[in-house]
């Protein structure tokens, strides 16, 4: 059992002005026992950090420490880390059993404590009935699990995963996110996971890191993402459908801030613990950010209005697409809601759901 | 000109078919299917079966060269089989061929498979592979004809390269008589290892560079060292193109005439003559076309044997595999 650290952490792959900077400056920290999960979308850096972790990639600057132990120039078998990969990357020429057993195996560990050891794990994992069939033949589910498997059976210090779950059909996804996290809980194991999924990545894991532009943007809980995102990037990527930005303008009158939209009706009322951020930040034009669950269908008197253009319907929820002005907004309402296109709709919003944001950096001002 | 019949459920029609039936019919005559599959047949029963059954027709006939134009033969049953077979010519042939099988063309395998290895595990800078891959090749690009004339050369025993060098070296101390009985069928076998060992070593590279680098990565975070990687994994994983190999060296090996024949002329004393090329001898020297026509029917029965095995060999590796 050991944390991982990661402290100032680059890797440029090629050289020169062709070389393509993948990961920059990354510092990172998961707790011994911690699910953390990696975030972001393609191309962001997050499977170049995680195969530096795993010690199939060069750092090309920066440290990595496992419980204290520096691993830069450490082999993967050195750091003792197991990884699942995102093709599953099982061996086609041995049965599941001799897969699940393989890393005992090369430890030499005795034929008799590797069958016991594999037949557990695949009890564990629910694959018992196809321990002798070979890995071509399996679907896809069952080679997830596998390779799981073959990750946990050694009980390695640092559990890693590669998107497992992006070839998996929604409801296979659902059984092996219940799974991972049982087996997270019975396992207690530090554990990364790598995912574009938002929705994988806040069902399991205990923190998110957010990646963007090989960069990381925010590390924090759910909450933390969801209420309080560092920029426009992560308030963006998080959460489903995705969060309605309006430019807008500060005035203030006889004492209070309002955050007037450009070019729509719409007036944002700031509360006073917030105001002290918008003085120190000294700007008049700001981004507000609205997610689309924040806003609450209402007649009298509303915050904001416009004319419903696209009601759609998605069974336990519906997305109203509401145009005001230059504005279009986004709002999640209950399905019964009966508004066609065309239809005069009002909301309303709790002012501290209102996120500012700086417009030319992107970042959280309140 | 007949109508095309659009016939089934039109749900079932591909993208591209409207539905609709053609004006014009997309086969024009009933000539063109029939003279699309003829002409191939034709060749393929012009070059490969007519001379086949024509071969086994005179095996069992007392044809040689007069008897051919004359017409002038009889049937005598297996008699040319029996000839053949109870020949010790032929017997010691056929253990040349297993002692140039077993040498020659497993060495070719072997030692292919290793060096296609060694390239791929060992030499990383791709300039480098490409380099030493031209160089195992080249061997391969000249016709054997030339490499025999080139071997004999290399290995004429008073002043040959070959025992110049081994002299020089202090591995020998007198010259090696590679042209003598007994040595002879190995000098073959060595310009054969040379000549075609790029063959299975392209075919074995060729595997491995296509065998999922995942699986790999996936050994390394196993903590695999690199021997277990080859030994468990590699090797398995190309046990098929392996075989593939082998088949090809096989056969080959069946229709092995022109190195004999630039080299030894299967001499001295017949100590290096291979069965193909006693037929060659048989029919093309000696004009006794029936025994020869015996002796080209009983190498393709002992070489579709052997293939068969081989292919259910593979068969089975593929079926173990989810592959076939």
């Amino acid at each position: 059992m050991s944390n991982v650290i990661l402290s100032k952490v680059n890797k440029i792959y090629g050289a020169g002005r062709t070389g393509v900077h993948a990961v920059r400056d990354l510092d990172l920290t998961v707790n011994d026992g911690e699910f953390m999960a990696l975030l972001g979308p393609s191309g962001c850096g997050k499977t170049s950090t995680l195969r530096m972790i795993v010690g199939l990639e060069a750092i090309t600057s920066g440290d990595i420490h496992f419980g204290g132990v520096r691993v830069n120039d450490l082999e993967p078998r050195e750091r003792n880390v197991a990884m699942a990969f995102e093709t599953y990357a099982l061996y086609p020429n041995f049965t599941v059993e001799e897969n699940l057993a393989f890393p005992l195996e090369v430890r030499g560990v005795p034929a008799d404590e590797r069958r016991r050891r594999a037949r557990e794990l695949a009890e564990l994992l629910r694959i018992t009935e196809i321990l002798t069939a070979r890995p071509p033949v399996l679907s896809g589910g069952q080679q997830q699990r596998v390779s799981l498997g073959r990750a946990l059976i050694r009980e390695p210090a640092v559990f890693i995963l590669d998107e497992v779950m992006s070839h998996l059909d929604a409801h296979l996804k659902f059984q092996m996110l219940f799974d991972l996290k049982r087996l997270h809980q019975e396992l207690r194991r530090t554990m990364i996971y790598v995912t574009h999924d938002q929705v994988e990545a806040l069902a399991l894991a205990d923190r998110v890191a957010v990646m963007s532009n090989a960069a990381l943007q925010q590390v924090g809980d759910r909450n933390a993402l969801y209420n309080r995102p560092t920029n426009m990037f992560v308030a963006d990527f998080i959460g489903e459908p995705p969060t309605t930005f309006i430019a807008v303008e500060r005035c203030d009158r006889a004492g209070a801030i309002e955050l007037r939209a450009i070019g729509a009706d719409i007036v944002f009322d700031v509360a006073a613990e917030r105001a002290s951020a918008l003085d120190a930040h000294g700007g008049r034009r700001f981004t507000v950010g609205i997610r689309p669950q924040n806003l609450y269908p209402c007649d009298h008197d509303p915050r904001m209005a416009g004319k419903v253009v696209i009601n759609e319907y998605l069974g336990e929820r519906s997305i109203l697409s509401i145009v005001t002005g230059d504005v279009t907004l986004r709002a999640l309402v209950p399905p019964e809601t009966r508004l066609a296109p065309g239809d005069h709709a009002g909301f309303s919003l709790d002012p501290r759901d209102v996120m500012i944001f700086d417009t030319e950096s992107g970042v959280l001002v309140a | 000109m007949r109508q095309a019949i659009v016939r089934g459920d039109p749900s079932t029609y591909p993208d591209w078919f409207d539905g609709k039936r053609r004006q014009r019919p997309l086969i024009v005559s009933r000539w063109v299917p029939i003279a699309m599959v003829g002409l191939p047949v034709a060749v393929l029963l012009a070059i490969v079966i007519y001379p086949t059954v024509w071969m086994f027709y005179h095996s069992l006939r007392d044809t040689n060269i007069t008897g051919l134009f004359t017409g002038n033969h009889a049937y005598i049953g297996f008699a040319n089989y029996a000839t053949v077979l109870g020949s010790e010519r032929f017997q010691d042939s056929l253990i040349h061929l297993l002692q140039y099988l077993s040498f020659g063309a497993v060495l070719q395998v072997i030692l292919g498979t290793v060096l296609a290895l060694i390239l791929y595990e060992v030499v990383r800078s791709n300039l480098w592979r490409t380099v030493i891959l031209i160089l195992v090749v080249l061997p391969m690009m000249l016709p054997p004809s030339i490499v025999g004339v080139l071997w004999r050369f290399l290995l004429t025993p008073s002043n040959g390269a070959v025992n110049q060098a081994l002299l020089d070296l202090g591995l020998i101390s007198a010259h090696i008589e590679w042209f003598n009985a007994g040595i002879s069928l190995w000098s073959i076998i060595i310009a054969d290892v040379w000549n075609w060992t790029a063959l299975p070593f392209l075919i074995v590279y060729s595997g491995r560079v296509s065998l999922p680098p995942a699986v790999y990565e996936a050994a390394r975070v196993d903590g695999a060292g690199q021997w277990k990687v080859v030994r468990r994994i590699t090797l398995p994983m190309l046990k098929e193109v392996i075989a593939i190999a082998f088949i090809l060296r096989f056969t080959d090996a069946f229709k092995f005439v022109d190195l004999v024949y630039v080299m030894t002329s299967g001499g001295p004393a017949q100590s290096s003559e291979l069965p193909t090329y006693i037929a060659f001898q048989r029919g093309i020297r000696e004009f006794a076309i029936g025994e020869a026509a015996a002796y080209a029917i009983i190498i393709f029965a002992i070489s579709a044997v052997i293939v068969t095995l081989f292919l259910q060999y593979m068969k089975r590796v593929m079926r173990a595999q989810g592959l076939a």
